[in-house]
């Protein structure tokens, strides 16, 4: 079955006229969607321009280049969930305070018990707090937007009061070790966590069933409902995997820095969703890149490694990071979102 | 071998430390302040550190004219003895961003690294490849948990905090005639800095000033709901003599209500520089006093102190700058003493 919006839908072919009159050339033309390619051109474009300019600071060493992996990967982790709430129509503003308190959850209950409950503590507050922002957005037919915003902001005070302010070590080696400092065949744990993330995201969205309802709901929910799809539940699934994403970010927050704090993920918010849309996501559903997403969220941090590296002072770091998002954001939606 | 001169040189520090430093302001782990203008780097030892080809990294926790102010200290300092300045940052009070920031840094292999660590806990994991790598490392203000001195870091440097809070509560009582009901707004969280300056301006009320009560205290950590809680505090106690707003960010907002309230009588007095409220301190409004650190000498101090560590001398393990209470009477020597720079022209041209 090939769904309205399924793995091999295109929206924007609708709007392409018959290929029939032209040449294979300007065929072969017409297909490079630019808004799709536009992070594969900007992530080597930018990539290649630090390489060149910061040969002699360090930038291609082997160890810089590993720290911009480890350093995106709760972000480029919360990307793939917000890739499917995002093409499923939805929004989720809320996961930056879903870290915090997935990170205090696990590792205030790491303080009394073992490694495994800290991990069901994290995860679990991630999952319940997406299903209960999908079951809201679903079932009440509240705009995704304003639930998540209020959400956000009710999981931030919450954060804050979980643990009256303070920050609260993590001193489990397990916890550290296989969410944080950890390798595995001199693999570090938090490449190997990025890999398999964006390997199940990936095979997810393009390749089951789930996907293509995802994409189906985004595109026209309407007629998604009238196939059989049933709507209500997917939103709930998706805003329940972004839950799930930022409680996993959460836990890997807490075990790269071995302690947990209210204020983690606050700054994630604005850098996820530029990832997310920089990697070719249609911000109104129906379209999305899981491997886009993990591309737009390594460019960030690649901006922000090669900016410090080039000596720049902070404001001017801050000025041409947001001049290249806006080139990328506004390339990227030029043709999906109008 | 055993270096008499630098034995004596530490004993005349110690020795100086007890008389002129305040006895109050005590370190993260209790340790004795020395004064910053005690630390310095001889002219006599420039050559040898010119030739040591050192670098630094700046890895700040946000942006702010007092960063700025330590920025050109430590810069101004490093320019002197020869040390290039590799990497300036920002994180933005994001502990993440700034343990990224540190593996960012360590990328163009600095000598030294000057840096605010976010907080104890999640700055001791952050902190650990820089010291791994036997980077010098001076911390403004905070310390990562579990560093000792001086095998993981050359000093802290911050102000002096007793100070800053004993003299906000001199101005305050002095401007009320000293007496009256006061309140106190304090930092909500568990931060050394506001803790210490919130409670030395607390102590110092209840020991020194009799006629002047503490009515009404409430904490806040978002500075942008220091409006409501002023108003509330107005309230419960129309007739207070002067709130205490933990630093000038939140004292806008405390300033705002008041004037909401065309309330004229109750004196502000709060912590660091800022443009609204020392203009309406020149032109007569409710702020009495600003207190500040001396911003520009504690980046000197932090890069003399690295320079220090890296020629192997003893550095003192916690080093505090000066606090100075800036009134309508001396705002444009307060602000240049402070931030090394004039106060903005809408302060001058009020004054």
């Amino acid at each position: 079955m090939n769904l309205p919006g399924g793995p091999n839908h295109r929206p924007t072919d609708r709007s392409i006229p018959a290929d029939r009159a032209m040449t294979p050339a300007i065929q072969r033309l017409r297909s490079l969607d630019l808004q799709r390619s536009v992070i594969y051109f900007g992530f080597l474009g930018i990539f290649l321009f630090f390489a060149v300019t910061l040969h002699d600071d360090g930038f291609l060493t082997s160890r810089n280049l590993t720290n911009i992996v480890l350093q995106t990967a709760p972000a480029t982790v919360m990307a793939i969930g917000l890739v499917f709430a995002l093409s499923a129509g939805e929004i989720d503003l809320s996961f930056g305070s879903i870290v915090a308190v997935s990170a205090l959850s696990a590792a205030v209950a790491m303080q009394s018990y073992p490694m495994f409950v800290g991990v069901l503590a994290g995860l679990g507050a991630g999952i319940a707090i997406g299903c209960m922002n999908g079951v809201l957005v679903a079932y009440l037919r509240l705009p995704s937007f304003l639930v998540t915003l209020a959400t956000m902001g009710l999981f931030a005070g919450i954060a804050r009061s979980m643990t009256d302010l303070r920050s609260i070590p993590v001193v489990h080696d397990g916890f550290t070790g296989f969410f944080g400092s950890g390798k595995l065949f001199s693999i570090p744990s938090l490449v190997l966590w990025t890999v398999a993330a964006v390997i199940v995201g990936h095979v997810v969205y393009r390749h089951t069933r789930f996907g293509a309802h995802v994409l189906a709901v985004g595109d026209n929910a309407h007629a998604a409902q009238v196939s059989g799809i049933k709507v209500s539940r997917v939103r709930v699934h998706v805003l329940t995997l972004c839950g799930a994403t930022a409680g996993l970010a959460g836990l890997l927050y807490a075990g790269r820095l071995q302690a947990a704090k209210y204020t983690l993920g606050e700054s994630d918010l604005m850098t996820v969703i530029a990832a997310v849309i920089i990697g070719g996501t249609a911000l109104n559903g129906g379209r999305g890149s899981v491997v886009g997403a993990l591309l737009g969220s390594l460019l960030m941090g690649m901006l922000n490694n090669g900016l410090i590296l080039m000596g720049l002072r902070v404001s001017d770091q801050m000025i041409v990071r947001g001049l290249i998002i806006l080139v990328a954001v506004a390339v990227s939606l030029r043709d999906g979102n109008r | 071998m055993y270096d008499l001169s630098k034995c004596l040189s530490a004993a005349l520090l110690l020795g100086l430390t007890v008389t002129s430093a305040s006895a109050q302001t005590i370190g993260p782990g209790g340790e004795t302040a020395t004064p910053s203008t005690l630390v310095l780097v001889a002219d006599d030892q420039v050559a040898a550190v010119r030739a040591a080809s050192y670098t630094a990294a700046l890895l700040w926790h946000d942006q702010s004219d007092f960063v700025n102010a330590v920025t050109a200290g430590a810069s101004d300092e490093f320019a002197r003895l020869g040390i290039e300045v590799v990497a300036v940052t920002s994180a933005g009070f994001d502990a993440a961003k700034q343990r990224s920031d540190i593996e960012t840094a360590l990328a163009k292999e600095p000598s030294i690294i000057l840096s605010l660590p976010l907080d104890p806990v999640t700055s001791a994991a952050a902190f650990e490849e820089a010291r791994e790598a036997g980077v010098s490392l001076t911390f403004l203000s905070n310390l990562p948990s579990g560093y000792e001195h001086p095998a993981d870091y050359s000093a802290i440097v911050t102000d002096d905090l007793f100070e800053m809070g004993k003299q906000a509560a001199d101005a305050l009582a002095e401007a009320m005639g000293n007496e009256g009901t006061v309140g106190w707004i304090f930092h909500d969280a568990t931060y050394y800095v506001t803790n210490q300056r919130d409670n030395a301006f607390r102590t110092t009320i209840e020991k020194d000033y009799p006629n002047i009560s503490i009515v009404a205290e409430q904490g806040i950590s978002d500075p942008a709901r220091a409006e409501e809680i002023a108003n509330a505090m107005l309230l419960k106690n129309p007739d207070l003599g002067g709130i205490y707003v933990t630093w000038a960010g939140p004292a806008e907002g405390v300033l705002a209500a008041l004037r909401a309230n065309d309330n004229t009588t109750t004196k502000i007095v709060t912590l660091d520089l800022s443009e609204p409220i020392a203009l309406d301190m020149v032109r007569g409004g409710n702020v009495v006093a600003i207190v500040a650190d001396e911003a520009y000498e504690l980046g000197r101090a932090m890069a003399a102190s690295a320079v220090l560590d890296l020629l192997g001398q003893e550095v003192p393990p916690f080093v505090v700058a000066p606090a100075l209470t800036v009134t309508a009477d001396n705002v444009v020597e307060g602000w240049n003493q402070s931030l090394n720079m004039d106060p903005p022209s809408s302060v001058t041209g009020a004054n």
